[in-house]
């Protein structure tokens, strides 16, 4: 373990006034942009780059790294208090979060949030630490193919996301999936469902339409209530219970493990681990009726599964060179353009970079931790104010933040036009969780599987052929045939119900 | 109800006019600039965006501010900007050849056309590059062609997009070496591409110098040629297809600035102007350099010849390219 | 469990109804798109069959709820009584307005416009709070964006 020895320097740089300035300093901007709904950490970080022009390339990096995972605590904030994702990653957090911020335990979901951030991040950095290179090699691994399959098993485990009634359930993924081909295809490049308008071309963004379908969508469904202040219970304790901790533990742990391995493989997105988190707790528990009315396990897993998958995107990032999404491609340019490139040979060239840079994750999550978990307490109090006064200041807030996204007043008609149907969809009862994985996994499945057979020239054998995807999709098929098992008595029952 | 809002805006008023009124508009510009870029954050463009911004504002006397509007390959980005209005305030990159084969696409159905933008300044010209990973049996292009002629089909070729100048590249190959044939794989962005070649998931790449240059430098990639008439002085070692033999591949990705028509020709000027001092200034082309994108300043006369020399070339390729996907 | 009440069934349908034809008609449109192509799965492949088992479930759902099931569990199923509604919809055509017209006004008018009139619509009497108010939001939240964030939000006519 010769990185050690990296490590501890790099530590000691990390901890020069200047740097844990600038750690400090990214973990509050990012936070500040996660809760401002809809300017995300991709936006966040891309308006820092020019002050990396100014600053020493560790310093720019430390800082920028830093708004990232920032960012991504400052999403649940909103998530939890008002329900409105902060980014788009923060969705699921938004359904137990909200509930139990409604019960009067805001503080609490705030709080586990914060602590199992900081375990995710701190579990992640030091697995980076420890095993970067070989993990590297498996995240390469990962080709079209397998990104298929691993996003097919996504899918097919929608049925932990369903309420009642499986059935609805599927509809709602099937509209989700749908709905996210409009816009340019992956086999011609042509427009789909477009039907001549320019702002259609690239699809329904992602933001605007879970901050209509949650955000939105909740403030008009509160409005109609004569109890106008969002809480009606006390505020309660900031601590979880007893109870509550035990059942946040193993939460804790999978989702890291979750969102660690997910973190990997490029590409996958941020939302994806907290879904996957959020459904493997549901399944695993011996009270999933819970989940959906305040399961403490239902925050704690996505939001733990979330900063590891931050933290772990890190390594491809780092060894590789790859960037795992948007805000790290954004990362990535003022990588670039300080006449840095991330790889195996930024290792060699400047290892006091490269292990300064991982000692401030280490930092910057413990900072995260430190600056947000006070705070808790003054952030729900914003529950407090006048619902009147509240409702308007987030619609604004929503307007401009679904503007900022791309300067474009059809990303506010869409949020508006989610909030109808969030509203519609809610008073129906059918569910919302399963329509946004359909969203997001829709243009991941298509594309890859197109990439897949261009790379095969149209070859089916090609799915079959690699061992890891084959594992994959028999995983999927093993989860489908098992809900299957459960669908038939369960509808049956329902309409024995409904008599 | 409208008496009390009535009062509430006298309210306003009356703190707005102790806090001063705002001075008068003169001469453009009196407000922040928009530079658009139509693709999101952290790409070549957008890097290269960024650098100029930085310089160029201080030189305007006004913010120059970047603004991403990503999606649809560059389509969306571009449909905004035919659309804005012309005053100056809002400009933004155009990539050619990629504006011009989102127009001469029909099933893109492109809500704009090449006339519908006033070219300003030009700023990168990054020719097109093949590179394989450092292992690949592939050491010269020579290599490359005669593989591809002994299995024509079976190589996979990595672009950056559906009708992206690297796919057009890939057909120019095919057109200048009857009988070699590549499987073509279309790939969302240079990282994806990198990805996958390291991956071992596709075999050759086609994409621009400037994505590479410190790829190659660090030895991960081998850049086999250039696509250009003189060697890339990024890529000095690496020959060009020119001096290779095949005349024709010549391919680039052009960025440069340009405005929605209709803009006054006093503002274009003004524009181009403080631009081309931007672009000129040492810690412009330095930072240029560093990044590996390569400054070829065109304005006026020039950068209208160019846009329409490569559109028309594009046109044929893109042609092309269409009639290969009905077979 | 809670019953449901007679125009929450008949909504029911009429969503579900729209859904149903809204899943057939992409279906179709789809079918236009082409199912196969040289490589396997055409551009219109995947929505056509998404399509298609999106109308078979919507279908599905659809008898049930006429037999006389209901998906729902009525939680948040009732209807607001008609103070609620008010509000709800007034926050709605506040959204909707601010959405019309706030890239020709400016944002900073708009702003104001809608925090001004929103609040007043809401119940809330005082001037002086609504003007301080409207003042933060519309023009207090412009300087963070725009200066500090640097995120472009439109002038309108008035240069505001």
């Amino acid at each position: 373990m010769d990185s050690l020895p990296h490590l501890l320097s790099g530590f000691a740089a990390a901890m020069s006034p200047a740097n844990l300035a600038y750690a400090f300093a990214g973990c509050l901007f990012g936070t500040l942009i996660g809760v401002l709904p809809g300017v995300g950490p991709a936006a966040g970080t891309a308006i820092l780059i020019p002050l990396t022009f100014k600053l020493d390339p560790t310093g720019a990096i430390i800082m920028l790294a830093a708004i990232y995972y920032g960012a991504m605590y400052g999403g649940t904030i909103t998530s939890v208090l008002i329900n409105v994702p902060g980014e788009a990653a923060s969705v699921i957090t938004c359904i137990d979060g909200h509930q139990m911020a409604k019960q009067g335990r805001g503080g609490t979901a705030l709080g586990i949030a914060a602590i199992g951030s900081f375990i995710g991040g701190m579990a992640a950095t030091i697995a980076l630490v420890l095993v970067a290179p070989p993990l590297a090699k498996f995240a390469l691994s990962f080709g079209p193919p397998e990104f298929f399959a691993l996003m097919l098993l996504g899918l097919c485990l929608v049925s932990g996301l369903a309420g009642r009634s499986l059935s609805a359930a599927l509809m709602m993924t099937m509209l989700g999936l749908l709905v996210s081909m409009i816009g340019i295809d992956p086999v011609r490049g042509a427009p789909r469902f477009a039907f001549g308008i320019a702002d259609l071309y690239d699809g329904l963004g992602i933001v605007p339409v879970v901050m209509g379908l949650y955000g939105i969508a909740e403030i008009l469904i509160t409005a109609e209530r004569p109890v106008q202040e969002i809480i009606r219970t006390k505020f309660s304790g900031l601590l979880p219970s007893r109870d509550e901790w035990r059942r946040s533990w193993g939460a804790i742990a999978r989702g890291t493990g979750i969102g660690f391995f997910l973190g990997l493989i490029p590409g996958i997105g941020s939302i994806v681990p907290t879904f996957m988190a959020y459904i493997a707790e549901k399944r695993i528990s011996k009270t999933p009726e819970r989940f959906g009315k305040g399961a403490i396990e239902g925050v704690a897993a996505p939001e733990t599964a979330n900063n590891a998958y931050a933290n772990a995107a890190m390594v491809p990032f780092l060894t590789l060179g790859i960037p795992s999404s948007p805000t790290i491609a954004v990362l990535m340019g003022a990588f670039i353009i300080n006449g840095l490139t991330p790889g195996p040979f930024l290792f060699q060239e400047r290892p006091d970079l490269v292990w300064t840079v991982i000692a401030s994750f280490f930092i910057g999550n413990l900072l995260l931790l430190i600056l947000n978990l006070p705070l808790v307490g003054l952030w729900a109090k914003i529950l407090h104010v006048p619902f009147k006064y509240l409702a308007v200041g987030i619609l604004l807030l929503c307007i401009m933040g679904a503007y900022s996204l791309q300067q474009s007043a059809f990303d506010v008609w869409v949020m508006i036009g989610c909030g109808v149907v969030g509203y519609l969809l809610r008073k129906l009862d059918l569910p919302l969780a399963p329509l946004v994985l359909g969203l997001i996994l829709g243009p991941a499945l298509e594309k890859s599987m197109r990439t897949s057979l261009e790379m095969s020239a149209g070859d089916f054998s090609i799915f079959a052929t690699r061992p890891l995807c084959l594992g994959l999709l028999i995983a999927a098929g093993v989860v489908v045939v098992g809900a299957a098992f459960k669908l038939a008595p369960r509808q049956l029952r329902d309409s024995e119900a409904q008599v | 109800m409208i008496k009390l809002f009535v009062r509430s805006v006298a309210t306003t008023i009356a703190v707005l006019a102790l806090a001063g009124g705002t001075a008068f508009a003169q001469s453009f510009p009196t407000r922040p600039v928009e530079l658009m870029v139509a693709y999101p954050a952290g790409g070549s463009t957008d890097i290269g965006a960024r650098i100029v911004a930085s310089i160029a504002e201080k030189i305007l006397g006004q913010p120059m501010v970047v603004v991403n509007k990503g999606g649809a390959g560059g389509q969306v980005g571009w449909t905004d900007m035919a659309r804005r209005k012309p005053d100056g305030y809002f400009i933004g990159y155009i990539n050619l050849p990629a504006t011009n084969t989102v127009v001469l696409d029909p099933e893109r159905k492109a809500n704009f056309d090449v006339d519908d933008f006033v070219p300003i300044i030009n700023q990168v010209l990054d020719p097109g590059v093949i590179w394989v990973r450092a292992d690949s049996p592939y050491k010269t292009l020579g290599d490359l062609i005669d593989a591809a002629k002994k299995s024509p089909g079976t190589i996979r070729a990595a672009t950056t997009g559906i009708l992206s100048d690297d796919h057009l590249a890939i057909l120019m190959v095919e057109e200048a070496v009857p009988g070699a044939t590549f499987r073509i794989v279309h790939l969302v962005g240079g990282a994806a591409q990198f990805k996958e070649i390291m991956g071992g998931n596709v075999d050759v790449a086609f994409d621009n110098v400037g994505s590479i240059v410190p790829r190659v430098r660090s030895g991960e990639v081998r850049a086999i040629v250039v696509l250009d008439h003189e060697r890339s002085k990024f890529l000095p070692d690496v020959p060009t297809t020119k001096e290779l033999g095949y005349p024709t591949v010549i391919s680039s990705s052009t960025r440069g600035i340009a405005g929605p028509k209709g803009i006054p020709a006093a503002v274009v000027k003004q524009l181009a102007d403080v631009l081309q001092k931007a672009m000129q200034d040492p810690d412009h082309l330095q930072k240029m350099d560093t990044a590996g994108l390569a400054v070829r300043i065109m304005t006026g006369d020039e950068y209208a010849r160019y846009y329409k020399e490569t559109h028309d070339k594009a046109k044929k390729y893109t042609e092309w390219a269409k009639k290969m996907e009905q077979k | 469990m809670t019953a449901v009440s007679g125009s929450h069934r008949i909504v029911e349908r009429i969503v579900l109804g729209c859904l149903g034809v809204l899943f057939a008609a992409m279906a179709a449109t789809a079918y236009g798109y082409g199912l196969k192509d040289r490589l396997g799965p055409g551009s219109g492949f995947f929505p056509f069959w998404l399509g298609v088992i999106g109308t078979v479930l919507t279908v599905s759902l659809l008898v049930l709820s006429l037999r006389g099931g209901s998906i729902g569990e009525g939680g948040e199923a009732a209807w607001p009584n008609r103070a609620g509604a008010v509000r709800a919809v007034t926050l709605f055509a506040g959204l909707v307005a601010a959405a019309l017209v706030f890239e020709p006004l400016g944002f900073r008018l708009t702003a104001f416009a809608f925090t001004a009139l929103l609040l007043v619509a809401l119940g809330v009497r005082r001037p002086v709070v609504i003007a301080l108010f409207a003042l933060i939001s519309g023009f207090g939240l412009f300087h963070v964006f725009y200066y500090w964030l640097k995120v472009p939000l439109p002038f309108g006519a008035l240069g505001f």
